[in-house]
């Protein structure tokens, strides 16, 4: 990477990191779904805080609750930032910054990580505050180690590959119709039982981390006897599901960070194509 | 930086020809460029800007070939672009947008990147809402925020496409008077719809009808088109049914026409002077 494009890319992602953060709605959505969270359920937050009730292990607690946090709020998430990249042009920005010496790619690029960093920052916010919360109320402050190794193995990676397809998805359909399409696609992807349906559930491309969880975190559910990754008897798609080691959960971290580079180059192409 | 522009065509998709075939040099100092909506003005700026790539023809600036992605962003390094129908980002204040464009041009050093934003906000007289966001910000200040944003990494091809447009008549003079000040061994291309900025500042003009150019001169060329073809007629009845008319003002005992003909277009009908708008008129209505 030359300076110049280092440059590009820090400039485009310091000030769409700005904008993104000031955004009302980057807050808005996230609190509405904790709020509707807690309401409708939230077992497990409130379990959390009960002794009688809470996991015995702290990794197990913090690691569930990130599972939670993350397939809860990965869906506003997506929909937030399906309109940063394609707003350049609505905003009739666009000419004015491509007539810049600046690499589109790495405009790109920055334009990718601020904006995914600054829409995440709320749910980590949340995740983060509330492990900081569990470990003070149990005297636990290991805790909060295992939030930042969940935060590394699981959030990171299932953000980054949803950022990638919400803001280069919408290049090729309307926006609205990619959040509609992008709900149904979480839901399918992750709440879908494998031998239900076709579904990237317990696959390597299953962004909620399932390999992860299972192999780097030694999750198995808040009760200890679930699995996350690995292959299902008569589902389909099996050839996605090895059996979960560190080695196919580094696999699995590597395949959602290929597909997210794999997305935003696809992007890149469709707007140079359009020049 | 001197523009050389030959066999130039610009095709779109459905087989709409913005540009067919078209011829051009463009030497260093200001230069107008005019023509009708769809005549290919802004598909031609697009080009020179790197944002557009032509179906076939050449195009050289300062001696980049503009065909090539190394000679767009050699261009790129010392333009500024001013496109018609300009947007800002509504969440940054002026001052926030300025210096995130200057980045991109690659003003790296920040004191002079803070030096050069304050200087361009205080030439658009901005300076009073240079921390406010733009998302407050009127047409005419957004136009302003526009210009300031061409001129930062101080560019050897200013490229403005409509720029007065939103402007009132004291912003319009003196974006001008700043335009005419600029250029000096710079090149300024200034596309417009409004005829008299090119009369006032640009020496060397060109008219681009359907594609193709239809006519490259000096403004008094273009002026001198129309000698002998401009006429006023003050009369109660109807306009001239020939020639173009191209004011209309009251006058008493009637209105006062002054129309743009080949022939005196009624017996009352007296030759005056012509204007460079009778020229455009001339040339583009034949």
């Amino acid at each position: 990477m030359t300076s110049q494009t280092a440059r590009t890319l820090g400039a485009s992602l310091r000030y769409e990191f700005r904008m993104q953060i000031r955004k009302r709605a980057v807050w808005i959505v996230p609190a509405l779904t904790v709020a509707l969270f807690l309401l409708i359920g939230g077992s497990l937050l409130r379990d959390l805080f009960d002794k009688g009730e809470r996991p015995a292990e702290a990794r197990t607690a913090v690691v569930g609750l990130a599972v939670q946090v993350l397939a809860l709020l990965s869906i506003g998430y997506g929909c937030l930032l399906a309109d940063r990249l394609i707003r350049d042009d609505r905003l009739r920005v666009a000419p004015v910054l491509d007539a810049t010496p600046a690499r589109p790619g790495a405009r790109l690029v920055g334009k990718y990580l601020g904006t995914a960093a600054a829409t995440a920052v709320p749910i980590l916010a949340v995740y983060l505050g509330l492990a900081a919360v569990y470990a003070v109320h149990t005297g636990a402050p290991h805790a909060l180690g295992w939030a930042l190794a969940t935060c590394a193995v699981v959030i990171a990676p299932g953000l980054l590959f949803v950022a990638a397809l919400a803001l280069t998805v919408p290049l090729i359909m309307p926006a609205p119709l990619f959040r509609v399409i992008f709900v149904g696609y979480w839901l399918w992807g992750n709440v879908a039982a494998p031998d239900m349906m076709p579904t990237l559930a317990r696959t390597l491309i299953h962004p909620l981390g399932g390999y992860p969880l299972d192999a780097l975190l030694d999750f198995h559910g808040i009760d200890g006897d679930d699995t996350w990754a690995g292959p299902v008897p008569s589902a389909t798609l099996n050839f996605l599901r090895p059996d979960p080691t560190p080695t196919t959960a580094w696999l699995s971290i590597t395949v959602l960070l290929v597909l997210a580079a794999a997305a935003l180059a696809g992007g890149h192409a469709v707007r140079a194509r359009r020049a | 930086m001197r523009i050389e522009i030959s066999g130039l065509t610009k095709t779109y998709r459905g087989g709409v020809a913005a540009l067919d075939g078209l011829d051009l040099t463009v030497p260093t100092g200001m230069f107008g460029l005019l023509g009708a909506n769809g005549a290919g003005k802004t598909t031609l700026m697009r080009i020179l800007a790197g944002l557009v790539r032509p179906t076939s023809g050449q195009v050289t600036v300062g001696g980049h070939d503009m065909s090539t992605g190394a000679g767009r962003t050699a261009v790129q390094r010392g333009l500024g672009y001013l496109p018609q129908d300009l947007g800002v980002y509504p969440d940054l204040t002026a001052r926030q947008f300025l210096d995130y464009v200057a980045l991109l041009k690659g003003v790296d050093d920040r004191m002079a990147r803070r030096r050069r934003v304050g200087e361009l906000l205080e030439v658009v007289a901005l300076t009073g809402d240079a921390d406010r966001r733009l998302r407050g910000f009127s047409g005419g200040m957004r136009q302003r925020v526009g210009i300031a944003q061409a001129l930062l990494a101080d560019p050897r091809l200013l490229i403005v496409d409509e720029p007065t447009a939103g402007l009132d008549p004291q912003e319009r003079i003196r974006f001008r008077t700043l335009l005419s000040q600029f250029a000096g061994q710079r090149t300024v291309l200034l596309s417009t719809h409004i005829v008299d900025d090119i009369a006032q500042t640009c020496r060397d003009v060109a008219v681009l009808a359907r594609g193709r150019l239809a006519f490259r001169g000096t403004v008094d060329e273009l002026t001198h088109r129309a000698r002998g073809q401009v006429w006023s007629i003050v009369t109660d009845g109807p306009p001239p049914a020939e020639g173009t008319v191209v004011s209309a003002l009251p006058h008493e005992g009637g209105t006062r026409y002054r129309v743009v003909a080949p022939a005196a277009p009624d017996p009352r009908a007296r030759p005056v002077e012509p204007a460079l708008e009778d020229g455009y008129l001339a040339l583009t209505t034949r």
